[in-house]
């Protein structure tokens, strides 16, 4: 009897003390947003998913694995969006997600980085993606900004009207 | 002459806008793309409104430039200048907030034929140019 409550208690201060260490799973709250803009053409991505691991004290453990819907690029033109999904950029109906998955995040002076895979058009590139994490009452933001260029994933043509670093801009409200 | 051309302008600008804000409602229950808050009502019945006086101007300058020409020039002219308009709508931006961009050249395309169609409506009821038509056949 004694043996088995000690076994219990044990247990008990296992789970409370892994559960305290694990890091954060946050839910992707309503109003982000993914934006792009290079000389020529600008817009935004209005779908993404994803999972995200989190927490400050817990690099280690901490994790994204993000996928965002080509077919929901916004340009705020109907026939630039179709272009843009077309075979020559973005190829949507071959490769109809952009993924990023972290394989590990280190602390930075302003903030953080997630160094891991970004996918875009069937080619993957290690790649560091530089953001900041503020917490609120309701859960925090993820914001960060970084330049990808387009041709080290064959989107579209090397020159051209449209510019080749594209700035993408993120801004994700999250909760618990 | 220009009197008569103005008040065709004005009104058939004023049915353009009419016909425009209808098919504006008409498209928009259809096929739930919603523009109003880009082409508000108001601004479509004025920006037809200012369309037709400025027809109606064109009208009497090339009747008055070009004499017995004038109405086939200015014909010529008008149908031209209405399919060059439909340009812009196709290049045209819109705020990333809005759904379903590619539903908008097939709103405003149509609108920018409705001050043509008016004002060919109604000509004949403000101003008579079958003379040369009558001179011809009689």
């Amino acid at each position: 009897m004694k043996r088995s409550f000690f076994t219990i208690a044990a247990l008990f201060i296992l789970a409370t003390v892994f559960a305290f260490t694990l890091p954060t799973a946050w839910k992707i709250a309503e109003k982000y947003s993914i934006s792009f803009s290079t000389s020529g053409v600008s817009g935004i991505f209005k779908t993404f998913t994803g999972n995200i691991i989190f927490d400050e004290q817990s690099l280690a453990t901490s994790k994204f694995d993000i996928t965002i819907d080509i077919n929901s690029i916004n340009t705020g033109n109907g026939m630039q969006n179709k272009h843009a999904k077309g075979e020559e950029w973005f190829n949507a109906l071959k490769y109809p997600a952009i993924k990023f998955t972290s394989k590990k995040i280190i602390k930075t002076g302003v903030g953080y980085n997630a160094i891991g895979d970004l996918q875009l058009r069937g080619i993957t590139k290690e790649t560091s993606l530089p953001f900041q994490f503020k917490r609120n009452s309701n859960g925090g933001i993820f914001e960060g900004a970084f330049n990808v260029n387009r041709n080290d994933f064959k989107i579209g043509t090397p020159g051209g009207e449209v510019g080749e670093t594209i700035k993408i801009n993120v801004s994700v409200p999250v909760k618990k | 002459m220009f009197k008569q051309s103005l008040l065709l302008g004005a009104i058939s600008g004023i049915l353009a806008g009419i016909a425009s804000v209808i098919y504006q409602k008409v498209y928009s229950g259809t096929l739930g793309a919603d523009f109003a808050a880009l082409a508000k009502p108001l601004n479509i019945v004025i920006t037809c409104f200012v369309s037709g006086l400025i027809i109606a101007t064109g009208y009497w300058l090339s009747n008055k430039w070009f004499k017995t020409k004038g109405e086939i020039i200015f014909n010529l002219v008008f149908a031209i200048l209405s399919f060059a308009s439909i340009l812009p709508a196709f290049a045209f931006k819109l705020p990333l907030d809005i759904e379903m961009p590619e539903l908008f050249p097939g709103l405003v395309v149509p609108m920018h034929f409705f001050p043509a169609l008016a004002w060919f409506t109604l000509k004949p009821l403000f101003i008579k140019t079958y003379e040369p038509y009558n001179k011809v056949f009689a």
